[in-house]
């Protein structure tokens, strides 16, 4: 995986970023180096032959956790005496594995002094995501006969690095060396194993026992080839399309995350490099956006999320009774309760997201167990929506947060600072309900309202829920419309006040199903229109707005996972082609970022870039943008589980020709689905 | 007065049933240790039915901390999976009982909850 000039490899939360030649020099504003647990276990890794720095001819990303360099003695700069190459090959599977060969080209023998320098700051992933290295604990570096012993010690937290070869070598603190003779044509190797661990008192490891994947090459092969074999197949005329596609479901495999103490269960982490962690809201979106492709990552996520769930008041990390988790860390700065996660739960939609994720799953899966299952689960969570969300006591879904110092402001996924303000640029008080989440809470409602009538026996609480839900729905129509734009508001101050700005967020609002009928029409024009839609997508905020800045994070760059669901919003309120005009965009884009689509790009016009900006300091691939695509695809296709059976009414625009998904899985088996592309975008255009 | 552990512990058994470990079974052990001195608990869970004895029988998950610690987790003046991170508490079998039991430790007495705004006021 390569982003700028860095080499990225990964396995769960494992992962190493290096430069092109393979190796690690972090400074504080460089994120490379190796990481695991939310710790950076190397932070030095440089090869040299000679005393030489290696240079790059090529390299080569295998998979997603493989890589290969190809490199030479000497700098780039000045002629390169080819007689010497070297070739790096290296995984990332529990541990980090490398294998450095050495090849003689030259008709002489040749000696040579090989050493790689190793050293480790055992960053907290937070620090280094903040800048701020400062350490508190010891840090030690231990030569061995056999190996070099990097740590890190705070007390009873202990980290450490432990580098082995198969070849003797000479360790010293700062890293080890080997003497080679090579005779004419003749090559070396070794390879390198680094270890991590994460010890307790009596050197017992945190992850005793739960290492998911194994960690051997092959294993994470069969793993990877089972994961590809077991999703549909997307064949298309359209050749990008099934490229993304592919792309999508590699990526996905890559984000696969296995939490401590969790039986090795695997849900969609957020992204690399700094969320490869579980997090409420973007591993559920990821779930309901890869459904038709990947359904059983929606059980495991169900499951883990159901599993620590809150069940008390804390303050510092604003948890409650029946709310779902934010984010969950396995740092120092999580440890030391430097920061809130272990976990946290300031998040204001992962609570009813998660009882709308575990409805769609039960459509078209079947899987009436898990409803049964996750019924006190779901309880909770709609209690916490109406006992502890309503801050104003209103009706409504608020935030704020209790843990002021290191807890989240923003509580929704547009979560930077300056994301929900007035028309007039101003920033709203606290406590906020912006409108996507009173969406989501209704529609919550109205789905466990099904699932208590059908599968809990529970008729009374469903008419309850649909009673609410209906209120709801009148209520916000009534206090959120905006009259002289003709849009829902962002969002509403404690007093009722509107943020008056016309944003991305009305999409979702389509996609809950909480826009009454006769308003959708108004919705959708501004969706596809010249102040939200740029060409290539929606944009967060609307072009005029005050704080409207095309590279602002949620003020005007373009969200393909936002984008996503408002296509699916469109769709299920009939407006079939303007949800081509979105997904046919979004896919569009995906072109230049070969198949992987970043978490957001430039809200700037088509006509002016030609290409999407990508947002500069984005992660990929992030988990939400990687099931942008298929949710993308499952909107244009119209697929939609109904009484048992699985309809298909496609709506593909002309330039995507002839599509077919096989073995799209759920309660009725397998089954295909096949589209043609039909509609003309120009026509819809004039 | 008894102290907090022993409360919890003592609770836990009078409830004899817990619906936040409906979904688990098996016995998690705790070694309180203070020097020489080792102090068991032992919950033996079955589809949330709970009974609690101070028997040191082999378990499938065996929580090792100290006496001191483990009063603050059950005051709710620390966190159990904090504790677990920085090696103040270690776990050994089935780290997934331990997850679940930790729930069940009360929050920070300081904590007050989210305030609606009209409370807030009258404050």
């Amino acid at each position: 995986m390569t982003e700028g000039n860095t080499i990225r490899i990964l396995d769960g939360s494992t992962f190493v970023v290096s430069e092109d030649t393979g190796d690690i020099e972090a400074t504080p504003s460089e994120p490379t180096g190796m990481f695991s647990l939310d710790t950076r276990f190397l932070s030095r890794w440089v090869l040299t032959v000679n005393g030489e720095r290696l240079n790059a001819l090529s390299y080569d990303d295998l998979q997603y956790y493989e890589a290969r360099f190809f490199l030479v003695p000497g700098m780039a700069t000045h002629y390169i005496d080819a007689k010497l190459s070297i070739i790096r090959e290296r995984m990332v599977g529990g541990s980090f594995r490398e294998q450095v060969t050495i090849l003689n080209h030259d008709e002489k023998p040749v000696d040579l002094q090989v050493r790689m320098d190793a050293g480790s700051d055992f960053a907290d992933l937070f620090q280094v995501k903040d800048e701020i290295v400062n350490k508190k604990g010891e840090l030690y570096a231990e030569a061995e006969a056999d190996r070099l012993r990097l740590g890190y010690r705070r007390g009873n937290f202990r980290r450490e690095t432990v580098i082995s070869c198969s070849r003797t070598a000479a360790y010293d603190r700062n890293g080890f060396s080997f003497s080679v003779h090579l005779e004419p044509n003749e090559q070396w190797s070794t390879d390198i194993d680094v270890q991590t661990f994460a010890l307790g008192p009596g050197g017992r490891d945190l992850r005793m026992g739960v290492r998911a994947h194994g960690n051997e090459r092959l294993a994470l092969q069969q793993d990877l080839q089972e994961w590809i074999a077991a999703a549909p197949k997307v064949n298309s005329e359209c050749e990008h399309l099934a490229r993304t596609y592919q792309r999508s479901l590699v990526d996905l495999a890559a984000l696969r995350f296995s939490p401590l103490s969790l039986g090795g269960s695997t849900l969609p982490a957020a992204g690399l490099p700094w969320f490869m962690t579980m997090f409420g809201r973007d591993s559920i979106l990821t779930c309901l956006q890869v459904l038709p492709f990947a359904p059983g990552l929606s059980k495991t996520t169900l499951r883990i999320l159901a599993s620590l769930q809150g069940t008390r008041f804390d303050d510092f990390r604003d948890e409650d009774p029946g709310r779902i988790l934010h984010e969950m860390r396995y740092g120092e700065t999580a440890a030391f309760e430097e920061q809130p996660h272990s976990p946290y739960y300031g998040s204001v939609d992962a609570t009813p997201l998660f009882v709308v994720l575990l409805d769609e799953y039960e459509r078209w899966s079947g899987d009436e167990s898990l409803v049964r299952e996750l019924e006190q689960e779901c309880r909770a969570a709609l209690k916490w929506i109406d006992d502890y969300a309503d801050l104003v006591g209103n009706g409504y879904v608020w935030y704020e947060r209790r843990n002021t110092d290191t807890g989240l402001e923003n509580q929704c996924w547009k979560d930077s600072w300056d994301s929900i303000s007035y028309r007039d640029g101003t920033l709203l008080p606290f406590p906020r309900a912006t409108c996507e989440v009173q969406g989501y809470a209704y529609d919550a409602k109205m789905r466990a309202a099904r699932m208590a009538r059908e599968f809990w026996g529970d008729p009374a609480y469903a008419d309850r829920l649909e009673r609410e839900a209906a209120q709801l729905k009148e209520r916000f129509n009534r206090d959120w419309w905006v009259d002289d734009g003709q849009f829902y508001a962002l969002a509403l101050d404690p007093d009722g006040r509107r943020a008056d700005v016309l944003s991305s967020n009305i999409g979702h609002l389509l996609w809950s199903g909480i826009v009454d009928h006769e308003r959708a029409e108004r919705i959708a024009e501004h969706l596809v229109g010249p102040r939200l839609f740029s060409g290539w997508g929606v944009r967060t905020l609307a072009e005029g707005e005050v704080r409207y800045n095309p590279i602002g994070y949620h003020n005007g760059t373009i969200w393909p996972f936002d984008n996503s669901f408002i296509a699916w919003g469109l769709r299920r309120y009939g407006f079939a082609e303007e949800a081509a005009v979105i997904a046919n965009g979004i896919l569009d884009a995906a072109r230049y970022f070969d198949g992987r689509l970043p978490e957001a790009f430039g809200g700037y016009q088509r006509e002016l870039t030609k290409f999407p900006v990508e947002y500069p300091t984005a992660c990929s691939p992030q988990a939400w943008s990687t099931g942008a695509p298929m949710l993308l695809l499952r909107t244009m296709l119209g697929i939609e589980p109904h009484e048992g059976h699985l309809s298909v009414e496609p709506c593909l625009p002309i330039g995507m020709g002839r599509i077919e998904v096989l073995d799209i899985p759920g309660r009725w088996g397998k089954v295909d689905a096949f589209a043609r592309g039909r509609l003309d975008l120009h026509d819809l255009a004039d | 007065m008894p102290d907090a552990t022993t409360r919890f512990f003592e609770d836990l058994d009078r409830r004899g049933y817990e619906p936040l470990l409906v979904k688990s079974t098996g016995t998690i052990r705790f070694d309180l240790h203070e020097g020489p001195q080792t102090t068991h608990w032992l919950v033996a869970i079955d589809r949330g039915r709970i009974s609690v004895s101070q028997d040191d029988r082999e378990a499938d998950t065996v929580v090792n901390t100290s006496p001191v610690l483990f009063e603050d987790l059950a005051a709710g003046r620390e966190h159990g999976i904090a504790a677990i991170l920085r090696g103040d508490m270690t776990v050994s079998g089935d780290a997934r009982l331990v997850v679940q039991v930790e729930r069940l430790f009360p929050g920070p007495p300081t904590s007050q909850g989210p305030q609606r705004l009209f409370q807030r006021e009258a404050c």
